[in-house]
């Protein structure tokens, strides 16, 4: 015990050591402990209280703040079950609880007896589209069903060995290249086999010595596809090919490249023939897509889109400086710095009519005008990649793809405000980002992009990353500021504002991921490009995150003023399955529930805000007639009640005062005066909250409640009419059930017996509701009632 | 920069335009006006990070409610500080603190008591041997604690937190053991304050009316008692037997009402005539304390009934005829002695407000109802109250239940108590602006309560998580005077706690902020032990 006390106290020790005894870097210190021991020991905190100026009563305050933080050991692996919006409609909680069986956790456990497994929950990982999601450690599996999470941690632990055995894969250096392969490597991409297909194709490569250069892209944006691979070949017309599977890899390969050599080309020749008579050239469990063909679910999906944060999405490596330059990269901020005053920077926002895509839309110019009007000398510019909302990864896929774009961005926003250091937030839960965002800025001050005067400008900037700790309150600006300077993150009064007084007390300018993205686009092609697109006060594009019960989700971008409807129909090829579109989710956890009938609204600020939600970061989930407005409403004040930071009264007790009236009536045990009371509390609390977060906590029931009331009511009654809230449903097999045993084998509580070739039946006391049954059966017999 | 302290802004409040320094809080602008808002997390010289809400005005031209005491003043604002939004609003912030705010604002034995009076700080005095002071606090409501020790039936006792666990406290016979072994008699009974010219009468000499004249007398009045019977003590005379009551325990009671100045003017009964000719007119204010009436109300006192058809008003004890006032069974029939003496107390209190001698009812009154009640213990909570009591059972009296308790039992008795009250009654903000903006703690009552924790290491202070408001003055106090342990944040959102770093205990946190820490706390989550009294 003492040994590892000293071992622990030895490694506080060097932490310490790297990052500084000061107060500030409290976060660091405590993010670098969790990394090295998997939670944070407390002789490892009692340590940093001895060796720095931090205080027991901060690192204790900051520790238990931040949910990355564990106080308790973990097992060698961590479980991240996505409970994300699209997740949860998708049935994530029925995942989640399945782990938690197989695992066999009691109630207050989080890791199983051996230590292997801790489990957890997280607001989104950002693959919406594969929803229902889980990460283990670094490994992601899309579209889990309830029934094989053994096999997933079983196939987990497998492939976890096999990876120690095996050989770590070598790049592909080639000269005189063949073509150019491009293949998708955004979180959703890995997520759904996209390492795998790499790891098939630079096999394959050096099999048949095909020489091709292979490009990393970032997300392509089409979720719904991947793996998603292109072959450029000199001659051809681009070819994309989707959702690979990594057995067909070769098969793509030969179609387009001979392979070099005279042996290898036998031996394909000889090992591919029996293969080729069969499948005729082209396997059929992929679609290929050629980027001239018109009719394509994928043309579709791309044409209403209007690509500017996403410029070049697909075609260029995220950390490949010199083709971000090929494409005019860096040529905005050589533009500012040689040419133009700041005013002029500033200006030029203006006239275009950006406006902050975090959320709440304020005007940019306005907001940049504010900190250069500021006398200090010194100010900051802050890119708030703090994304957080169950739903969205805009600035996740946007940090990954694009780190140069929004590095320029932010520079071009240091010059017009006379700022010296820029800060990259960034959470936790992306780590791709963080590193994309590391390794660019490293190639920046390589290059002299960043650091003292900048293309002999006389402007110098300094950029950092700031890895954010887990906190969806830190989103909001005077909160982040509270995080920089390594306190608890909660948000304070405004006035004053950052502008005036931010990060350490100076003029701090905080911008939201996509805004500035959107600025080298802006002063490349001039304000007027930009205020062209859109509507009267809503200018530009704006990305969205389609997800949910649509047919074809992925990240896009597309011009303000377009319609929900056109989002859903055109763009996502309307609902999945034979089922009716009903509602749209927008603007997460501040927004709202909009209906289908309205659903020919624009995109547009003020419209949204009308309609009772907002535009958000730009979470878009459908929802289809089996979807509960209750539990949607519950869903998403469960989520924010549980963010809150806890200082004001409305939104600590308030908000949770109202997800217990909404646990009420969706048990069934509501009653009328339940109702007014929810929507009485809503409304003090949107008034009486400090911040955004509370202030805009109630919209999604207020929403529903204008909406849908007639469900609320009908839960009151006791009925769930989506057949989603559990309390009020009940498990029936109907007469159509074959007695093929499966549903009887998979449950996990037995409550289904045994009687081979005759009609199981349910018995209600014994039933979990765990849904197994419905998904499994062959002959959809299990219904809801 | 030094040029903001000197420069003046011009703002609105309450439609009043005023010139104030630049960097002040609106609170602190309104304050300069004379308008006082109510704040529970604001401390000068402190960080005033808005938590409570409870300050909440309106910014007229923006529409928004924002929280005052962190809003600083700015050119042209026009701020609202009272109208129906921002009471209600106010009100709310109130309530939803209230539903998270874990404790009894009075023990629900004082509760339950008619007489409303403070046993667990009567029981405390007693564990600490003290019982002339506790004999001080039972007559602060009790006239004639002797009596009621022997004849009470005790509803207390049914109310008792310690009931459940194991057996209520004792705590009738400590009240009569406060008296029993009280060396000194209370100065209620022995400094008659200077006489102030005024001259009651009281009909009846029952409990009701000896209280009355109890408390009539202490507070300088004349008082004259009249009775048909020949002795004094009404139905407690006449209709206790003498193995419950012994005569000469009545004896002492009514002689300590004598002593004080009392004159009694016993075998008269009063006819209609005999009071319009003798009474009536001659005396500032009657109280009728009759008993149980076979007669007419008019035809015997000429009082007629208001437009309920009730003789009396049982709020305020008066009559159709002013300065008449009236209690007791006469009122309605009383099972409990305690009931007739509580309004006996009460009729005193109103004749003194009617008499001019007060101008406004005393805060005490007010008090009579607990804004925060928490009901049963929850069974892990009965460890944490038995923290200050001790484990034993119920004494019951070694010899026959008339003797009472010896001096050591009472003592040993009344250390069962578990001190169910609010130590800080007097300066709890959330009790105080409760009552002022008639907050419902049951409006928002949450789904199910969490389990209340006592932390009584501390020499002088008790720490009760469940009644904090996470206004986080404490956490700051023990920030900016360096302790080293200090009181910290744990935990985010509705979870939060004020707690202790590194699980250590409260009496390391506070090695030298106690004092600071209790007096800025706005509830009674963090207090002295000993409870905040009134002068006695």
């Amino acid at each position: 015990m003492d040994k590892k006390n000293h071992n622990i106290k030895e490694k506080t020790d060097q932490i310490v050591a790297h990052h500084g005894a000061s107060v500030d870097v409290v976060i660091p210190i405590l993010q670098d402990i969790q990394q090295e021991f998997n939670y944070l020991p407390s002789p490892a905190l009692i340590r940093v209280c001895e060796t720095t100026d931090i205080t027991p009563s901060l690192i204790s305050g900051i520790s238990t703040f931040y949910t990355q933080f564990r106080h308790k050991p973990a097992g060698s692996h961590r479980i991240r079950v996505c409970t994300g919006t699209a997740c949860h409609v998708k049935g994530a909680l029925f995942v989640y609880e399945a782990f938690r069986r197989e695992l066999k956790l009691n109630d207050d456990e989080d890791t199983d007896a051996s230590w292997i497994f801790t489990i957890e929950q997280v607001a989104c990982l950002g693959c919406c589209t594969l929803a229902p999601v889980v990460r283990i450690d670094e490994m992601t599996f899309g579209h889990v069903e309830p029934e094989h999470v053994g096999d997933i941690l079983r196939e987990f632990l497998r492939k976890k060995k096999d990876n120690h055995d095996s050989h770590t894969s070598t790049g592909i250096l080639s000269t005189d290249t063949q073509g150019e392969i491009r293949i998708g490597l955004g979180s959703c991409c890995v997520a759904s086999g996209s390492s795998e297909v790499k790891m098939q194709l630079e096999k394959t490569l050096a099999q048949t010595r095909i020489k091709v250069d292979v490009q990393q892209v970032g997300c392509v944006g089409i979720c719904n596809q991947v793996p998603i691979m292109e072959i450029i070949k000199p001659g051809e017309n681009p070819a994309f090919y989707a959702r690979i599977k990594p057995e067909e890899v070769r098969e793509i390969l030969l179609s387009h490249f001979k392979p070099t050599g005279y042996v290898n080309r036998v031996k394909t020749g000889f090992y591919s023939l029996f293969e080729n008579l069969l499948a005729d050239g082209a396997p059929k469990s992929f679609r290929k897509y050629l980027e001239e063909q018109r009719d394509t679910p994928l043309s579709r999906f791309l044409g209403p889109q209007l690509n500017i944060a996403t410029e070049n999405r697909g075609v260029t490596n995220p950390t490949d400086i010199e083709g971000y330059k090929r494409a005019g990269g860096f040529e905005s901020l050589r533009k500012c710095l040689k040419s133009m005053s700041p005013q002029q920077v500033i200006d030029e926002i203006n006239e275009s009519g950006l406006r902050g895509r975090g959320g709440a839309g304020f005007p940019s110019g306005r907001k940049w005008q504010m900190v250069k009007n500021q006398q200090n000398r010194e100010k900051f510019v802050i890119c708030n990649g703090d994304e957080g909302d169950p739903g969205a990864f805009m600035d996740r896929m946007l940090l990954e793809s694009y780190p140069f774009r929004i590095i320029e961005g932010m520079l071009i926003a240091g010059y017009a405000t006379g700022a010296s250091h820029g800060i990259f937030y960034i959470r936790a839960e992306y780590p791709l980002a963080v590193a994309r965002i590391d390794e660019a800025l490293k190639i920046c001050k390589e290059q002299g992009i960043t650091g003292a005067s900048i293309f002999g400008s006389g402007f110098s900037f300094e950029i950092r990353i700031f890895g954010g700790a887990g906190a969806f309150v830190c989103g909001e600006e005077t909160a982040l500021i509270a995080s920089v300077e390594g306190k608890r993150g909660l948000p304070r009064m405004r006035p004053p504002y950052p502008a005036e007084k931010g990060l350490w007390e100076k003029p701090t300018l905080i911008n939201n991921t996509e805004t500035l993205s959107l600025v080298p686009w802006i002063i490349h092609h001039g304000a007027q490009a930009f205020s062209k697109i859109g509507t009267a006060g809503s200018k530009g594009t704006k990305v969205f995150a389609l997800a949910g019960k649509v047919k074809r989700g992925g990240l896009i971008e597309v011009p303000m003023g377009i319609t929900i409807r056109q989002i859903v129909e055109e763009i996502g090829g309307g609902i999945a399955g034979d089922l009716k579109f009903k509602a749209v989710q927008i603007g997460g956890p501040s927004g709202g529930c909009l209906p289908a009938s309205v659903a020919d609204m624009p995109i547009d600020f003020e419209a949204l805000r009308e309609a009772g939600t907002m535009m958000g970061s730009g979470g878009l989930i459908v929802l289809d007639e089996t979807d509960c407005m209750v539990d949607m409403a519950h869903y998403f004040l469960s989520f924010t009640q549980n963010q809150s930071c806890g200082r004001c009264t409305f939104c600590r007790i308030g908000t949770r005062r109202m997800l217990e009236l909404l646990e009420k009536i969706r048990s069934g045990q509501g009653k009328n005066e339940d109702l007014l009371n929810l929507e009485k509390l809503a409304h003090s609390t949107s008034k009486g909250s400090l911040c955004g977060l509370g202030k805009t906590a109630p919209n999604p029931v207020l929403t529903t409640l204008h909406y849908f009331r007639e469900e609320y009511e009908a839960h009151i009654n006791g009925h769930c009419p989506a057949g989603k809230c559990l309390p009020l449903i009940h498990y029936i097999i109907l007469d159509e059930c074959i007695g093929c045993t499966k549903c009887a084998q998979r449950c996990p509580s037995d409550a289904i017996g045994f009687s081979p070739y005759e009609k199981h039946t349910i018995d209600p006391e014994k039933c979990i509701k765990c849904d197994i049954c419905r998904q499994i059966c062959p002959v959809d017999a299990i219904i809801i009632q | 920069m030094p040029s903001s302290f000197n420069n003046m802004v011009k703002l609105t409040i309450d439609h009043i335009h005023v010139e104030v320094k630049e960097g002040i809080s609106v609170m602190e602008a309104a304050a300069i006006l004379g308008i006082s808002i109510p704040s529970m997390c604001f401390r000068p010289g402190f960080s005033n990070h808005p938590s409570c809400m409870v300050c909440l005005v309106k910014d007229l031209d923006r529409g928004n409610l924002i929280p005052s005491c962190a809003m600083p003043v700015a050119e042209g604002l026009n701020i609202l500080t009272s109208s129906d939004e921002i009471k209600e609003a106010r009100r709310e912030a109130l309530e939803l603190l209230l539903s998270d705010h874990l404790g009894d604002c009075e023990a629900p034995c004082r509760l339950s008591c008619p007489a409303f009076m403070d046993i667990p700080l009567m029981n405390r005095l007693i564990a600490s041997g003290n019982f002339e002071k506790a004999l001080r606090v039972v007559r602060e409501e009790i006239a004639i604690p002797l009596i009621l020790g022997y004849i009470c039936p005790a509803p207390c006792e049914k109310a008792c937190k310690r009931k459940p666990i194991d057996q209520a406290v004792s705590i009738c016979l400590l009240k009569r053991s406060a008296a029993q072994y009280a060396v000194k008699e209370t100065p209620a009974v022995t400094d008659i304050p200077v006489r102030n010219g005024k001259k009651t009468a009281i009909i009846g000499t029952g409990p009701a009316g000896l209280s009355a004249a109890f408390y009539l007398l202490r507070s300088g009045n004349e008082c004259v008692l009249y009775d048909q019977h020949e002795k004094a003590g009404g139905a407690m005379q006449y209709q206790i037997p003498l193995d419950q009551l012994p005569t000469n325990i009545l004896e002492t009671e009514i002689g300590n009402i004598r002593k004080m100045g009392a004159e009694f003017r016993l075998g008269i009964r009063i006819t209609s005539e005999l009071f319009q000719q003798t009474i009536l007119g001659k005396y500032d204010a009657i109280v009728l304390a009759t008993g149980n009436m076979t007669e007419n109300l008019t035809d015997l006192f000429g009082i007629q009934p208001d437009e309920h058809g009730a003789f009396i008003n049982k709020k305020s004890f008066t009559t159709s005829i002013p300065g008449v006032f009236a209690c007791g069974n006469i009122i309605r029939e009383q099972k409990m002695a305690v009931h007739s003496a509580a309004q006996g107390k009460m009729a005193a209190r109103e004749i003194e407000l009617y008499l001019g001698l007060h101008k406004q009812k005393s805060v005490r009154d007010i008090h009579h109802k607990s804004i925060s009640a928490i009901g049963h213990l929850l069974e892990p909570e009965w460890a944490e109250y038995l923290k200050e009591s001790i484990p034993d059972h119920r004494i019951d009296p070694s010899e026959e239940n008339l003797s009472g308790f010896s001096r050591q039992e009472a003592i040993h008795e009344a250390k069962r108590c578990m001190h169910c009250d609010c130590r800080k009654p007097l300066s709890c903000k959330l009790r105080l602006y409760s009552e002022e903006y008639d907050a419902n703690r049951k409006r928002f009552a949450g789904a199910e309560r969490k389990p209340i924790t006592k932390e009584v290491q501390h020499e002088v202070v008790v720490y009760e998580t469940e009644k904090c408001i996470r206004c986080g003055l404490c956490v700051e106090i023990t920030q900016k005077h360096g302790e080293s342990i200090g009181l910290t944040f744990a935990g985010r959102g509705f979870d939060v706690r004020i707690s202790v770093p590194f699980n250590e205990t409260i009496s390391l946190a506070l090695t030298k902020t106690a004092a600071e820490c209790v007096e800025a706390c706005p509830t009674g989550a963090l207090a002295f032990k000993e409870k905040e009294e009134r002068n006695l």
